[in-house]
Formats: structure tokens, C-alpha cells, sequence
């Protein structure tokens, strides 16, 4: 048996047992404690944009159809008939006005209400045998949305979910609100690998160490000219409510102090996108690009969606293009994950600056990516070791940028315009803060 | 499916579109991606859709606008310069590869064109405790005739898995 106390007590100090990573009783109690009552993402309204579009999406184990109704309204629904227990929709995507049961044809509308079964006056002897009036697919117990992010949780009684966002919110924005029509996404990509779901999250949360060495292939043909070593220690760190994230720090502008067009043309947004996104953000998202000089990179929202903001060179003429993705680590067991990631772009960007991100995108990150190739090798390569005995004696080192008397290194950055606390420099901040999360989800009770 | 009748099996020119795609898998199974870049055409379009699984009237089964890749020679080209670089680590130790292509029938598209069709299995084996992948593919290519011999000018892999079970696409297909 695991001593889940002493094990989240080891986490907080940034002591992390190496075994976390591949242990089944503690992904038990990651399934039963933390993935059973926090929000996790399941899609975006844009994978669903008409009545009866529907994608079906899993949380661990359980499936869901995630239908927008005749009347417009996103549903989400568990997907098993509430007869025999059959997976009503087999489908990944559709539309669909109804959901038929293979096995006996009990039949639900697409906002999840039964529309009815064979024989039900025969057969039940009608509503007094087997009401029919108010039987449903079973609703996700709480659901939320924010910038057409869907959102569920296991718990009726979870937080209001923009409650739970808090100030992870204000980042959110700069990869799903870059203007008043909100982010298409597109995809996901899918596939599946023999890493630990949590070590993806923490790595987007704020590894930016592990950039010049790991990804050291993509500057030395001249992909991306931002992860150098000298470069990446330049970023901010931030952590902020539920989430945390890595920046890149950006060149002064031609303008100087204040140039927000600069610094969004510096990574390649064109003009004709520019005056939507100033628009779209507050004055302290401007400034924190215009200004503080930082611009978003890789973030996890905790527990398992992450996102990530580059801008690559895409052709031979030199041409930057930024492209943003969103991905999922969808847990499978402690030793495997699929990762589901899609492309994210305004949905108001002109086609070209479409289809340039897009590319930007596949080159870079995705199942084919350059830059995520080599990161699921080592994630890969962390859970087969962490599966032995020997990784039970060992305690992984996640305390950089503390000191030994757990202070800070360096103090939190002064000038940095958005919400939580930042650092600038190399440091384990954010994996710490996404394990303090999760040491919180782990010790609450299991439901 | 294609329309038309593919040529007979004897035909010289299905010859040469085999034997293209046989020496190919063999450049490929030896690592040599260099060489591999020397069969494409200067405005080669390699894509890839992301498969998914749809109701059997849906009318589609794969995304229109989403691929594991969608490359022009600039994107093949910073891939192999990728592999070639000492940094490239999910491909150091290398994989084992081999490239079965079989099925193939050979379509005259215009004079200077072949279209092939194939279907692939690649399996790919990396390090002594992992599980080797498979990846099962048909693929439909356009092979135009250069004064250097075939070439390929367009490729389009149909995977038979919406969800991978492979670490990456580190690999050509």
C-alpha cells in the first residue's frame, strides 16, 4: 500500500517519488480523487458549430457525446443506453438529430432525452410499466463553458467553473480569444504513447529548461530561433490559479516601450489581425506583451489540457508564422496516454494566416511535430524507468529556483502585468505549482 | 476507389512504378532520407489525413482540414535535415524499419503521369524493451516521368487507425 500523505507531503516540498509515474494504485487515486471531481476539457463549441453536430470524447474510462441540440444548446451526455447499458453513439463525429441504440432501438433525442423504444405498449404496458417522461441520457453532473472551451466535472457540486479558472483565465485568453470570433480548432490529432498522462502537464507548465537541450535539433536547422539556452533564460514563469505557463521574452519593438503591433508582428501576426486582438484583450493582457515584453508560450490548465504558442519559420524565404495548439493528456493507464491535439487559430484570421499557422503547426507540434517528437521520447523513456523496483528509491529533484530553505533564488518579477506570480530565469515554479494541485485533488476525499 | 482499369501487371510502365516504390522503401529502410528527398519533385505535396471513425452514411471518414502531415518539399526537406543533426533523439538509437508495399496498381494518368496505388505496412522497432509499431497505410502517389527517371509529385497516405499506435511519425511513409 501507498502512503498517499507522505507521498503528497514529499510532492510539496518539490521532492517527487519516482515511482508517481508509473504506479497503478496511485493512478486509482488519481481516477477516484482528482479525474472523478475536477473540470476537464472535452471540446471546443467550434468542433460542434450546427444543430446536431456531436464529437464523442472520453474522461478516462467514460464515454461522452458532446451534441449540440436542435435548439442550439451544447449537451453533454454519458454515452450507455439506459436499457442494456450499450454505447448508444460509436461514432467519433457526426451530426445527427437522434442516437439510436443498436441492441433494442431505445432512441434519444440529440439534447439526450428518450424519444422512444419498440413496443412500449406491448412489451412495458406502456407509461405505467416504463415512464418514458423525463428519461435522459445521463448529463455530465456539472458542465461549464469559457471561450467555447467545453468543460465537465464528475462532482454536482464542483465550483462555478469560471470560479475555478480564477486567474488562469486572463492567459487563457491569449490562446483562445485573439478577437471577437473566438478560436476554430481543428482536428485533434490523435495517437497514443507509453508515458505517464502527468508528465506532458507539467512539462507545458513550465519546463522551459528542458527547451535548448531537448529541442536543440530545431534550432540547428534554423526551425525556430527562440529556444536557444540564451534566450530561453531570458522567459517569465507564471503561475496563476489552476494553471501555469512558460513566456519567451520578446526583442524590444521597433517603437519601443508600449508597441504592441511590434511585438505581435514580431512573431508574425499580420496587420489585419492585430486591431482585433488589441481589441479582444484588456489593458493588462496588452501590456503584458507591450509592455513586460513576454510572450505566451507553452501552459497547462490543470489537470490535463495544455497549450502552446510559436512561431516558426514555415518557408525558405524566411517567413514567421505563429500557430497555436491545444492538447490533452488523456490518461489510459499509469503507463500510457493518447494525446489529442488540435490546431487553434481566429476564427476571423484571414485564410492565408490560416493555412501559414497551420503549416507552422504540423511542422512543429502534433504527431509528426519536430518539437513534440523528441519531447514524448523522454516522457516515454521517464515511465519505463519509473516502473521498477529501484524507482521506488528514488526521489526525483523538482526544487529548481528554491533554496535550500525553500525561498526563491531569484524574487518574483516586479513589472510583470498579469495576474499570480512570476519568475524570470529557469525554475521548476510551475511543475511545483501543478503538483501542489494535484497533491490537493489526491488528498480530498474519492467519489 | 479510382476509376478506369489499372494497367496489366506486365505493363512497362506498372514495371517502373513498382520498382520505383520498392527501391523507395529500400532507401527508406536504410536511413538513406537524403536519397529519399532525390525521388521527390521540386513542388512534392506529401499529406496525410487524420482518419476518424463516422457512421456508415456519414459520407466521410477522415478530416478535411486536419492531417498528421501536409508537407511541401521546404517541410520534407527540415525534416531529414532534422534526423541528419546529432540533436534529433527519438530517432537516436534509430528505429528499425521495414517498409512492405504490396498491392500496387498502376494507373496512366496523362502521358507524363502514373498514378500508384499501394498499401503499406511499416513496422518499426526502437530499442530491446519497447513494443515495435505497426502503422497499415494505403497510399495513392502520382509518379511524373523526368529526364532522370520517376518521380514523385504527390502522395497521400490513408492511414487505417484514427488513433495512432506509434510514439511519432518520426518516419516517412
Amino acid at each position: 500500500m501507498i502512503d498517499l500523505a507522505a507521498i503528497v507531503s514529499q510532492v510539496r516540498r518539490g521532492m517527487i517519488p519516482a515511482h508517481v509515474y508509473a504506479d497503478p494504485e496511485i493512478f486509482a487515486a488519481e481516477r477516484d480523487r482528482l479525474f472523478a471531481r475536477s473540470w476537464v476539457f472535452l471540446a471546443h463549441e467550434s468542433e460542434i458549430p450546427d444543430p446536431g453536430d456531436y464529437v464523442v470524447r472520453r474522461v478516462l474510462a467514460d464515454s461522452f457525446i458532446v451534441a449540440r441540440d436542435e435548439a442550439g444548446v451544447v449537451r453533454v451526455m454519458f454515452n450507455m443506453c439506459l436499457h442494456r447499458g450499450m454505447q448508444v453513439c460509436r461514432a467519433e463525429l457526426g451530426n445527427a438529430s437522434h442516437f439510436r441504440c443498436p441492441y433494442h432501438a431505445w432512441t434519444y433525442r440529440n439534447d439526450g432525452r428518450l424519444a422512444g423504444l419498440p413496443f412500449h405498449q406491448e412489451a412495458y404496458g406502456g407509461e405505467d410499466g416504463f415512464a418514458r417522461a423525463g428519461q435522459s441520457l445521463l448529463p455530465a453532473p456539472s458542465m461549464g463553458t469559457h471561450n467555447g472551451l467545453i468543460f465537465i466535472s464528475g462532482d454536482p457540486d464542483a465550483p462555478a467553473l469560471a470560479d475555478y479558472l480564477g486567474d488562469f483565465a486572463f492567459y487563457l485568453d491569449f490562446y483562445t480569444r485573439q478577437g471577437p470570433a473566438g478560436v476554430e480548432l481543428r482536428g485533434p490529432q490523435r495517437w497514443r504513447i507509453k508515458a505517464n498522462w502527468k508528465i506532458g502537464a507539467e512539462n507545458f507548465a513550465g519546463d522551459s529548461y528542458h527547451t535548448p537541450h531537448t529541442h536543440a535539433s530545431v534550432v540547428d536547422i534554423g526551425l525556430f530561433r527562440e529556444p536557444k539556452a540564451s534566450k530561453r533564460i531570458q522567459g517569465a514563469l507564471y503561475q496563476a490559479g489552476p494553471g501555469a505557463g512558460t513566456t519567451y521574452k520578446l526583442p524590444p519593438a521597433g517603437n519601443g516601450h508600449g508597441d504592441l503591433a511590434g511585438q505581435l508582428r514580431y512573431v508574425g501576426y499580420p496587420d489585419a489581425m492585430i486591431p482585433a486582438m488589441a481589441a479582444a484583450w484588456s489593458d493588462r493582457q496588452r501590456a503584458l506583451v507591450a509592455d513586460s515584453g513576454f510572450m505566451p508560450s507553452a501552459a497547462t490548465l490543470f489537470p490535463n489540457l495544455s497549450f502552446v504558442h510559436n512561431w516558426p519559420q514555415i518557408d525558405a524565404d524566411g517567413t514567421v508564422a505563429p500557430f497555436i495548439s491545444l492538447r490533452q493528456w488523456q490518461p489510459v493507464s499509469e503507463r500510457e496516454t493518447e494525446v489529442l491535439s488540435w490546431f487553434a487559430v481566429d476564427a476571423a484570421a484571414p485564410e492565408d494566416f490560416k493555412r501559414r499557422s497551420y503549416t507552422a503547426y504540423l511542422m512543429c507540434f502534433g504527431s509528426s511535430g519536430m518539437f513534440e517528437q523528441d519531447d514524448v521520447e523522454n516522457w516515454v523513456s521517464i515511465t519505463d524507468m519509473a516502473a521498477g523496483s529501484m524507482a521506488r528509491r528514488l526521489t526525483l529533484n523538482s526544487r529548481m529556483g528554491l533554496t535550500s530553505e525553500g525561498k526563491p533564488v531569484k524574487p518574483p518579477l516586479a513589472t510583470f502585468a498579469g495576474p499570480g506570480v512570476a519568475y524570470q530565469g529557469f525554475g521548476e515554479y510551475g511543475q511545483r505549482h501543478w503538483f501542489g494541485l494535484w497533491g490537493d485533488c489526491l488528498s480530498r476525499e474519492a467519489r | 476507389m479510382t476509376a478506369g482499369q489499372p494497367l496489366p501487371y506486365g505493363d512497362p510502365a506498372h514495371l517502373a512504378a513498382h520498382q520505383f516504390l520498392v527501391e523507395e522503401a529500400a532507401l527508406l529502410d536504410a536511413a538513406d532520407f537524403a536519397g529519399w528527398l532525390g525521388l521527390l519533385c521540386e513542388d512534392i505535396r506529401y499529406v496525410m489525413p487524420v482518419r476518424v471513425t463516422t457512421a456508415r452514411g456519414a459520407g466521410f471518414d477522415a478530416l478535411a482540414d486536419m492531417g498528421h502531415f501536409d508537407e511541401d518539399m521546404y517541410a520534407l526537406r527540415k525534416r531529414v535535415q532534422r534526423l541528419a543533426t546529432d540533436h534529433a533523439w527519438t530517432e537516436d538509437p534509430p528505429s528499425r524499419t521495414r517498409h512492405f508495399v504490396t498491392n500496387v496498381r498502376t494507373f496512366r494518368q496523362d502521358e507524363d503521369e502514373l498514378r500508384v496505388e499501394s498499401a503499406l505496412l511499416l513496422f518499426r522497432s526502437r530499442g530491446d524493451t519497447r513494443e515495435p509499431s505497426l502503422i497499415s497505410a494505403g497510399r495513392t502517389d502520382l509518379l511524373r516521368a523526368t529526364p532522370d527517371g520517376l518521380r514523385l509529385a504527390r502522395r497521400e497516405i490513408t492511414v487505417d487507425e484514427s488513433v495512432l499506435r506509434t510514439q511519432n511519425l518520426a518516419v516517412f511513409l
